[in-house]
């Protein structure tokens, strides 16, 4: 009877593409700005602190630059399509990075930072519910499209009570090792309406290691022009 | 003048055994007498010591390379998968050359490898299932990981895709060279599961029968031939595949090797412009010294020219006299230093002579070229005493208190 209980429920569930897509949009809207403070901890060092200004147009474009400390002021990181650009201000420079490198020392690649859409790299199956974190999920399990995409496989728990927050994501290598995994919680009211503001990744390849982004200020529905997404706005500092 | 010899003897066998073990090392580990690889259209080296190793995939290299085996002269072909990723095992991590290769096709890699720990890599690579690693002695260090332990690897696939493997330490290895301090073996297999790339490498590696610069490019033609008709799905219109000897493979290497040669070169002019000099100043000493008895072979009527045959047959017996001696005394020290090796105990020592310790080379050739130096310059540097002397003339000489 409990199991006739929990198909029924499974059926009665959203599909596993229109969850993802709900998820996708849980901590930034479509088009969006705002500010981010990363903390990078590592063992037996002192945390590294780093506020960010954000911008996010699409899938397509992010703008990340950073606003303090005073030394690395002027850093940003541009997203545009599959190209990523780092400029350095002491350099004077506009350099191509790879997706896959990590995002200002920490546990984000610059994928992962820029990883602006879930349901455009990865096919989503319904796995079912479980709970994660305390609150009631659906467990999903996504394959990566193709061997361009960085995680072959990602696992991801998403809230069932309707916010369809994202609680938690594993990222898998090819031969199905656990590389990354990553929490979200703390949700609060930040741009009008309620959203996790607290972003935990932790890797496999050192332990002990994490790094928190913390959301200080989100706007949805920004204006913003789409010359801001290029690599010579990003060497003018515009 | 023996001094002087000496030294360039012993410069020449240092010289010499740079070249051999950087030559050796780079044959043995890198590239073969001839590999068969992948460049980019635009490839420009950049003088380092990974340049003979491409990362870019050479596709059906295992098929191709037994193939290539069946050729007239060669000996034996390897497969060679070159990549850069993540070591990590019990929460510490490094970056690391991962090199996946076909261990029963390596002796020479193998004998270039010094064992500090464990065991080379067995013709399966794998150890009850598991991928068998082999790495060298500093990443060992720094991952604090010994033989029997787990080690895992993270790399991006050139796809795109991120892979890991879980591996078991057997061996750990010393190799001296620097830029292997981060270097590690997998069996090819494994290594191919790695990358995503079942079948292919990024090079292969040809041992031809005599080795030697010459032997490789005579064989290079055939070996040309068979690659372009080989077709080689899968590879970016964008890269060529060459075929390339050794030295071509291993510019790094050998711009080492031409560094050493012109350094020795430098020193060795000022050895032998300051012998020539002792020599001419020795020389005139004699002929001042001489000169009552110049004046007294001039007056009984031997020329001017029999004066200079004189002396010049001076300098030769000197100059003979100053190789042999010069060239027993060099050449026991570079036999020494050819059986115990000198010990390169900072880094860039052992970048010069690609090892933590350098074997000199005691070679017929660079005796006889130093020997036939020194005489020639003895010769030479007795020209201008004898043309002294042979200006003297009697009546003035046979005055001379």
């Amino acid at each position: 009877m409990s199991n006739l209980l929990a198909c029924l429920l499974l059926a009665m569930a959203p599909d596993a593409a229109a969850i993802v897509k709900r998820a996708d949009r849980a901590v930034l809207g479509e088009t969006t700005t705002y500010t981010v403070r990363m903390t990078v901890q590592r063992p037996g060092k002192r945390d590294r602190v780093v506020e960010m200004r954000g911008f996010k147009k699409g899938d397509e474009q992010g703008l990340v630059r950073y606003t303090t400390p005073p030394k690395e002021r002027g850093t940003a990181y541009l997203r545009s399509g599959e190209n990523t650009w780092l400029y350095l201000p002491s350099a004077a420079k506009v350099v191509r990075v790879g997706a896959k490198q990590n995002f200002g020392g920490g546990d984000f690649s610059n994928g992962d930072i820029f990883r602006l859409s879930l349901i455009k790299d990865y096919d989503p199956t319904l796995l079912g519910e479980e709970a994660m974190s305390g609150e009631a999920c659906f467990k999903l399990e996504l394959r990566a499209k193709n061997r361009s995409v960085a995680y072959d496989r990602v696992l991801y728990w998403v809230r069932t009570d309707g916010s369809f927050f994202p609680v938690r994501a594993e990222y898998y290598t090819i031969s199905g090792k656990r590389l990354k995994w990553l929490s979200l919680g703390e949700v609060g009211k930040l741009g009008g309406r309620l959203r996790p503001t607290v972003l935990a990744m932790e890797n496999a390849l050192e332990a002990g290691a994490k790094t928190e982004l913390r959301f200080l200020a989100i706007e949805d529905e920004a204006k913003l022009d789409d010359r801001l997404f290029t690599p010579s706005a990003l060497e003018k500092g515009e | 003048m023996a001094l002087g010899t000496a030294a360039l003897v012993l410069g020449n066998g240092l010289a010499d055994g740079i070249a051999r073990q950087l030559t050796a090392n780079l044959v043995a580990v890198q590239t073969g007498h001839l590999q068969v690889v992948a460049r980019p259209g635009d490839f420009e080296p950049q003088n380092s010591p990974f340049d003979a190793y491409s990362p870019l995939r050479l596709p059906g290299a295992q098929a191709l390379a037994r193939r290539l085996e069946a050729l007239p002269g060669v000996v034996r072909t390897a497969a060679l998968l070159y990549g850069r990723g993540t070591a990590m095992a019990g929460g510490r991590s490094s970056m690391a050359s991962i090199i996946g290769i076909e261990p029963e096709r390596e002796p020479e890699l193998r004998a270039a490898h010094h064992l500090q720990a464990g065991t080379f890599l067995s013709a399966t690579g794998r150890a009850g299932g598991e991928p068998e690693v082999f790495l060298a002695s500093p990443l060992a260090q720094k991952l604090r990981v010994g033989v029997g332990d787990a080690v895992s690897f993270v790399v991006q696939t050139p796809e795109g895709a991120v892979n890991s493997l879980d591996g078991v330490v057997v061996g750990v290895f010393q190799k001296g060279a620097p830029w292997y301090d981060h270097a590690l073996y997998l069996s090819l297999g494994p290594a191919q599961d790695l990358f995503a790339w079942p079948g292919d490498a990024t090079s292969i590696k040809i041992t031809i029968e005599g080795g030697g610069q010459a032997a490789a490019r005579q064989a290079r033609p055939s070996i040309q031939a068979l690659v372009r008709q080989t077709p080689l799905p899968g590879l970016d219109p964008d890269q060529r595949v060459l075929v390339e000897t050794f030295p071509e493979a291993g510019r790094f290497a050998f711009s080492i090797m031409e560094a050493n040669r012109g350094a020795l070169l430098v020193l060795s002019s000022f050895l032998l412009a300051a012998a020539a000099v002792g020599i001419v100043n020795s020389m005139l000493m004699s002929v001042h010294e001489r000169t009552r008895e110049i004046g007294t072979i001039r007056a009984l009527g031997m020329r001017r020219s029999a004066v200079v045959r004189l002396f010049v047959l001076e300098g030769l017996v000197l100059g003979t006299a100053a190789a042999g001696l010069g060239i027993l005394a060099g050449g026991a020290a570079v036999l020494h230093y050819a059986a115990y090796g000198i010990p390169m105990n900072n880094t860039s020592l052992t970048w010069m002579a690609g090892g933590d310790r350098l074997f000199t080379v005691l070679t017929g050739a660079s005796l006889a070229r130093t020997a036939a130096t020194i005489v020639a310059l003895s010769i030479l540097a007795a020209v201008y005493p004898a043309w002294v002397a042979s200006r003297l003339e009697p009546r003035e000489a046979l005055h001379h208190v």
